[in-house]
């Protein structure tokens, strides 16, 4: 942590969130809140949460932006709701002060910044730290932690990315052309040099993503970072070419089997614990199925087979909200 | 190789520096962007060089610091071809959208 960094992306932070609420294009506000984002990663990388920040860096200021801007391409770029508001205004203002001065009243009992008797720091994570390798063979804990010791936690993390494709498809899929067709013309893209640079740069990219959450053990990453950097390069394929293009390579049949077939994987395994005598996601019992391993290994190897699951489901889910957002709906042309 | 290092660094933040006086100083939204898009692919290109060759003398030129420095070179590899494109679809965009070209006041008429 250096201080100097620290408070200087913190003040830009502060900034930035004004800033966004303040811009009445509310274009400039979702580039100004990809800033933010980007800023908070900064934040991130400095008080050593490494994976937090590659969550943040590839959700919050590469695929939320791209969500946000094709929301805005479908409905209206400049915010109305602020005209003649005035004394809504003033009670909003009036809640905020009192809440802000109630927390800001309760930040000197928090504890100090790094605290080895802090709450958080004294009951299990002291146990995670220490047992991870021993328990799981796994260095990095954050994966150990996040696949393994809390497994519930992350199955409902990835069904809540499932649950939120099924709702956005649900309500945005139409496969009528309305009467009066609200979106702005489209004009399609069609440059040589943004199509060869997307050639270039998407195999790459899909590699890496697969590194990142083959590699989630050993160095920061792993099945929703790895996912989404999949989903964002499927959604580079949809914008620089077109959405025929990209639904070659996976269609609305696929993305719907697939998006579920993440979650089974993970929630498959937990199952197979539950037959092999363990209980749900107590992955130490695989090792009776899996060759020429230990109970340790085996739990190692399962939470790879857990991050895949999680990869899948983020990578199309991702894929899949975007191709609804930018189209209206319909799925056949968009930003 | 320090010395080599803070020069490459010096030489892209005056580079990046040339990059914000064009944004703000430049006329119209086409010679902004290409500002922004030329100097800021330069600047960036020569401070992540500084900063490789300057992990190397870190690290007193070991294997390891290789691995690191082929990793940045990947790293630039995508900024040039990921800065310029970006660059080139956003002026596109701009030319699609009717975006006027700036013109000396004498010609315009």
């Amino acid at each position: 942590m250096i201080f100097g960094l620290d408070a200087l992306s913190l003040i830009l932070i502060l900034i930035c969130a004004i800033l966004a609420l303040y811009i009445k294009d509310l274009m400039g506000s979702v580039i100004v809140f990809g800033a933010y984002s980007f800023l908070m990663c900064v934040v991130w990388t400095c008080n050593a949460a490494v994976d937090v920040a590659f969550t943040e860096a590839a959700v919050g200021a590469g695929v939320g932006t791209v969500f946000l801007v094709s929301t805005i391409y479908n409905t209206r770029r400049v915010d109305t709701y602020r005209k003649n508001r005035v004394l809504k205004q003033l009670f909003m203002f009036l809640v905020v002060c009192v809440v802000g001065s109630i927390l800001l009243k309760t930040i000197t009992d928090l504890p100090h910044w790094g605290d080895a008797q802090a709450p958080a720091n004294t009951h299990v994570s002291a146990y995670f730290l220490e047992n991870s390798i021993a328990d799981t063979h796994v260095p990095n804990v954050v994966t150990s932690v996040l696949a393994d010791y809390r497994g519930f936690d992350t199955m409902f993390e990835t069904c809540v990315v499932f649950v939120a494709f099924i709702a956005i498809f649900a309500l945005l899929r139409t496969r009528k052309i309305p009467a009066k067709d609200l979106t702005p013309p489209h004009t399609p893209v069609d440059s040589l040099i943004i199509k060869v640079a997307s050639h270039l740069m998407i195999p790459f990219m899909q590699l890496f993503a697969l590194y990142v959450v083959a590699h989630g053990h050993y160095s920061p990453g792993g099945g929703f970072q790895g996912g989404v950097i999949l989903g964002a390069s499927l959604i580079l394929l949809a914008i620089s070419y077109d959405f025929e293009r990209a639904l070659e390579y996976l269609n609305e049949k696929k993305i719907i089997l697939f998006v579920a077939l993440g979650v089974l994987i993970y929630a498959g395994i937990g199952v197979i614990c539950f037959f092999l005598g363990g209980n749900f996601l107590d992955y130490s019992v695989l090792s009776k199925i899996l060759p020429a391993t230990d109970t340790i290994m085996a739990r190692s190897h399962a939470m790879l087979g857990v991050e895949v699951g999680v990869a899948l489901t983020v990578m199309v889910s991702m894929y899949g909200i975007y191709l609804c957002l930018s189209s209206n709906g319909r799925m056949d042309k968009g930003i | 190789m320090i010395i080599l290092a803070i020069a490459l660094i010096v030489l892209g933040l005056f580079f990046f520096f040339g990059t914000s006086i064009g944004i703000l100083r430049l006329p119209d939204f086409y010679s902004r962007a290409h500002a922004a898009g030329k100097a800021d692919t330069l600047s960036t290109i020569l401070i992540i060089l500084g900063c490789a060759l300057f992990h190397l003398h870190q690290a007193h030129y070991d294997l390891a610091s290789f691995h690191v420095m082929a990793k940045l070179f990947v790293i630039i590899g995508f900024v040039f071809i990921g800065s310029p494109t970006a660059t080139h679809a956003i002026m596109d965009a701009a030319s699609a959208a009717g975006v006027e070209h700036w013109q000396k006041k004498k010609d315009k008429k």
